[in-house]
């Protein structure tokens, strides 16, 4: 390049060479453009929570009186047992909107351009992850609000519901692992909206409505291996009998070993895409 | 360092299924000019500029850009090379200095280098008087515009534009050419451009070369390729296909070159006026009758017709200016 010319005008400054911009920034960075674009759709955030809302005052005015048969929950408030399925819902619909934002920057080709420059491929996965967490954080908050409206009172106090809210954001980012992987393998809207809603059968083949004890047969079986009957575990028991350090722990190795592996089958999904054929 | 901002040198592509996108393709640009790769769809210059710009992997021979390798120095290219893809990659929700911003930042600018960078290159493709404005509101032009801006974002020294207008009308191809054209003359910027419109490569590009079913088909100036072609064509429109055949077989006995392509004849010779005469009768011996005549100057487009027998201008191109004169 010995006989490049440069002739540039003052309308155009030369920026001084140009480092590569530390990973925590470029996190920072992609994490909130993206909460720019959600800000900007409103309209898919807040269907999410009507719904969640819907749940938690459904199940609350239908299952409520009929929980006092319950043995186990003798004495508890059915609204602190279901309001934790009402958030974890909410999680997944936070998921949802992380993969959202993934697959319309592929659709638009916006994803190309950004993979032509030196950013870091771990933050173009975790921006639109942690943007969504962010999210359903403030979603499950919200949630909690209204339960606590509707006279629900935590057995562990502010400490108990911010492990809730804690513990929603840590399940949704691994659900999010899951959604933004289906976005980049599929690269389509609809092929993510439709794997989003592999999850949602999982809020059922739980302790959904009654204690795990009183499960049985195969659906105890399958309560036993998903992860998120120890996330409903650890909300219910903070929620309704107190401070249980072993059970809460529990709940985020779950949330942690679910995330782990959804992380890693992004990353992956990420790889096969971008890998230049 | 190199011969050349852009060395290619025997390129292939092939994908699954016996696909060969590019076949041996080699050229060069040379620093600071503008080259033009003209090719119908899928001719592969697609393929070919995604190569250069590190998408996609060849696979056989070898390519530099600013003398960097486009397999092995993947990272120093795209340093160098500024990128505006065919499908505008931009995110309709974002406003232009966010985008522009954001996207200096990934280049490791700083928070306040990359707002004054922004804020230049937006006056530079003359849209500051849209900034509040969503991108996705945004015209065609308005658009290619933007995405210019953002591959002009780290201040590359080649840039790489794959069918810069296509899609555009009229005076918006004008406003990119302009643009095109500040960007080589006071930058010094190399520019690889592909594009469909002969005469776009014709207005812009010092070098052109037409790539035809993944093959170079023929390289060099437009002036140059335009006298290479010859001359003059004479342009005979016949009824139908047949008589079209039959009118070929006549010409091609005139010396000179013939081409046939639908419904039309051409016969390509020097003083191709003085000859129209004789064209006529020996049509008329042969009970042929033209439906219109006309005397064609060279242009790229015969070029094109001349290498790949066929024409270049889809019904997709926007109004072209013809030189056809009667």
């Amino acid at each position: 390049m010995t006989t490049q010319v440069s002739t540039r005008p003052s309308f155009i400054t030369k920026v001084p060479a140009m480092p590569r911009a530390n990973l925590l920034w470029q996190i920072v960075l992609v994490t909130r453009r993206n909460l720019v674009t959600i800000a900007r759709t409103p309209a898919a955030l807040l269907p999410p929570l009507a719904i969640s809302i819907f749940f938690l005052i459904i199940y609350e005015s239908t299952l409520g009186k009929a929980a006092n048969f319950i043995p186990n929950l003798s004495g508890n408030s059915y609204l602190g047992f279901i309001l934790p399925l009402s958030i974890v819902s909410s999680s997944l619909s936070g998921a949802g909107i992380a993969a959202q934002n993934m697959v319309r920057d592929i659709e638009s080709g916006y994803f190309d351009k950004l993979l032509l420059t030196p950013v870091s491929r771990a933050a173009l996965l975790l921006g639109p992850i942690l943007a969504g967490a962010l999210i359903l954080g403030i979603q499950a908050t919200i949630v909690i609000l209204v339960a606590m409206v509707m006279g629900l009172e935590s057995a562990s106090g502010i400490g108990g519901l911010l492990v809730v809210i804690g513990l929603a954001v840590l399940l949704g980012t691994g659900f999010a692992g899951f959604t933004v992987s289906a976005a980049l393998g599929s690269g389509s809207a609809a092929a993510t909206q439709g794997a989003s809603f592999i999850f949602f059968p999982l809020t059922f083949l739980t302790a959904s409505f009654v204690p795990l004890e009183l499960l049985s047969g195969w659906l105890e079986t399958a309560a036993r291996f998903n992860p998120i009957t120890y996330v409903l575990e650890a909300m219910r028991t903070v929620l309704l009998t107190g401070w249980d350090g072993a059970v809460v722990w529990q709940g985020v190795l779950a949330c942690l070993l679910l995330g782990g592996a959804m992380y890693a089958l992004a990353v992956r999904a990420l790889h096969v895409r971008t890998s230049r054929k | 360092m190199s011969n050349g901002a852009i060395v290619v040198e025997n390129l292939v592509k092939q994908y699954g299924g016996g696909v060969t996108a590019v076949n041996d393709v080699s050229f060069s640009v040379p620093v600071g000019t503008i080259f033009g790769f003209l090719g119908p769809n899928g001719a592969g210059k697609s393929t070919t500029i995604k190569i250069l710009t590190t998408l996609a992997l060849p696979s056989g021979g070898r390519a530099t850009v600013g003398g960097y390798d486009v397999v092995s120095e993947a990272a120093q290219v795209r340093r160098i090379a500024g990128v505006a893809l065919q499908d505008i990659g931009i995110d309709p929700l974002m406003k232009p200095l966010e985008l522009l911003t954001l996207q200096a930042q990934m280049f490791g600018a700083t928070t306040k280098q990359a707002a004054a960078r922004a804020n230049e290159l937006l006056e530079l493709v003359r849209l500051t008087g849209a900034v509040d404005r969503r991108v996705g509101t945004y015209s065609g032009g308005m658009r290619r515009r933007l995405d210019l801006a953002l591959a002009l974002v780290h201040e590359p020294d080649i840039l790489f534009l794959d069918e810069p207008t296509t899609g555009l009308d009229p005076a918006s191809r004008r406003d990119v050419w302009d643009e095109v054209r500040r960007l080589n003359r006071e930058l010094g910027m190399t520019i690889f451009l592909t594009t469909q419109y002969l005469e776009e490569a014709d207005e812009l590009a010092e070098t052109v070369a037409i790539i035809n079913q993944g093959q170079i088909a023929v390289q060099g100036s437009p002036a140059k390729l335009k006298t290479a072609v010859g001359t003059e064509s004479i342009n005979l429109a016949f009824d139908d296909r047949n008589l079209a055949a039959r009118a070929l077989d006549e010409l091609s006995q005139m010396g000179g070159h013939v081409q046939m392509d639908r419904d039309m004849v051409r016969l390509y010779m020097n003083h191709a006026a003085e000859r129209i005469p004789a064209v006529i009768n020996r049509l008329r011996d042969a009970n042929l009758n033209p439906i219109s005549l006309t005397l064609t100057q060279p242009t790229l487009d015969d070029v094109f017709l001349q290498v790949t027998g066929q024409r270049l201008r889809t019904d997709a191109a926007p109004q072209a200016t013809d030189q056809e004169s009667a």
